[in-house]
């Protein structure tokens, strides 16, 4: 293992036929599928919004985003399966029965059009920095490689976020009250996915797949975005929210992390209907999957 | 399902570079997928799909040990004689 973290420490990257320690297979591992899983669930949430999207041009946004979230969850399930530990179809049976987890955010409801907005601008632009951090100095190759594209169209959801943040900003008095009543559900949870302090030995930064600790990402996040939303006129919904004297960064609250693990155990609050909502999905496309799989048998 | 293994050609001189793999239940719907999953927004203009089973992986070993030393001029010698030659001449 010493001389394994000293390959890590020196720059290395680890390929999936490569010898790896099996604690080393199994981090990665759980972190893609983790990945993988939040990727699907968030594009089973963007496809019910293609039909409730307000005019043409944000539906066909809508459709490109959902099949990049779907695309990614792909990819991603591929990359983890070539470690050997679960097949992509064990995965996906984990994730509907369940037994694995995915991001807090999508274990939310998404109320309102304005909702799906602050996703796409708060949501999006964390899961972003957090990949991002992952990219910079990820020593698993394939998952390195497969993120750039991730990160690439993450952007672009990121951009068509604060595109239509900016507009209800600009919009009527009924639209910036509805912007800043998703602003209130969406700015917690946002905050939180980058996860409580790293522990001291966190085994995610010690192998190079996270290159931040998660308080570094959240705290550039809180200074990003709080300028950002109060240039929109709107409140950030933290009484105790301020700007130290001494630095001149901006302070949230004592965030109560709970809540949050309740969540990441599947016990938030939209936690069942959603992932119900995915073994529907599921189970309506086996069809599909049964008349593939049969043509295929069948000699040309 | 059979894996496959997707390569994409981008703009005229770059070389063939490999995207990622596809779970897909036949050539045709590997074809398919591959588009989708990573040529949405026109990532190359050229794709190749392989079968996984096809791809011959070469042995590593026997590619780490190949001796390069013969097969490379690193110009050290060469600049130190130049360097000697045009001492001679002033």
């Amino acid at each position: 293992m010493e001389e394994f973290e000293d390959f890590l420490d020196a720059g290395g990257v680890v390929e999936p036929n490569d010898d790896m320690p099996e604690s080393y297979r199994n981090a990665v591992f759980r972190f893609i599928e983790l990945h993988a899983n939040s990727e699907y669930m968030g594009g089973l949430t963007e496809r019910d919004w293609i039909p409730k999207a307000p005019g043409m041009h944000r539906k066909l946004t809508a459709l490109a985003k959902t099949q990049d979230e779907i695309g990614h969850a792909h990819l991603l399930y591929m990359v983890a399966a070539d470690l050997g530990i679960k097949t992509r179809e064990e995965m996906m049976v984990d994730l509907l029965e369940g037994r694995t987890h995915f991001h807090n955010v999508f274990h939310y409801r998404v109320h309102s059009w304005t909702d799906q907005i602050a996703v796409a601008y708060l949501v999006d632009a964390a899961a972003l920095a957090s990949q991002q951090a992952v990219f910079k100095n990820c020593s698993y190759g394939p998952y390195k490689r497969i993120l750039r594209r991730v990160i690439a169209e993450e952007g672009f959801h990121m951009r068509n976020g604060e595109e239509m943040m900016l507009l209800m900003a600009h919009g009527t008095e009924t639209q910036h009250d509805m912007m800043q009543e998703s602003i209130n559900r969406w700015w917690l949870p946002a905050v939180q996915l980058f996860g409580p302090d790293s522990r001291p030995g966190d085994e995610l930064l010690r192998w190079h797949i996270k290159s931040e600790r998660n308080e570094v990402l959240r705290d550039r996040y809180v200074q990003k975005f709080v300028p950002q939303l109060l240039g929109g006129g709107f409140v950030i919904p933290d009484p105790d929210l301020r700007k130290d004297p001494v630095d001149g960064k901006w302070k949230i609250s004592e965030i109560d992390w709970e809540p949050l693990k309740k969540t990441m155990r599947n016990g938030g609050p939209d936690s069942a209907r959603r992932i119900a909502d995915a073994r529907t999905a599921w189970q309506n496309a086996e069809w599909v999957r049964k008349a593939l799989d049969s043509s295929a048998q069948v000699p040309a | 399902m059979k894996t496959y293994e997707v390569f994409l050609k981008k703009s005229g001189k770059d070389p063939f570079t490999h995207a990622g793999s596809v779970d897909a239940p036949d050539d045709e719907m590997a074809l398919t997928y591959a588009r989708e999953a990573y040529g949405r927004r026109s990532e190359g203009d050229q794709m190749w799909v392989v079968f996984r089973g096809h791809v011959l992986v070469a042995d590593e070993i026997e590619l780490e040990m190949a001796d390069r030393t013969h097969k490379h001029n690193d110009g050290q010698l060469v600049a130190e004689l130049r360097r000697a030659t045009s001492g001679n001449e002033s």
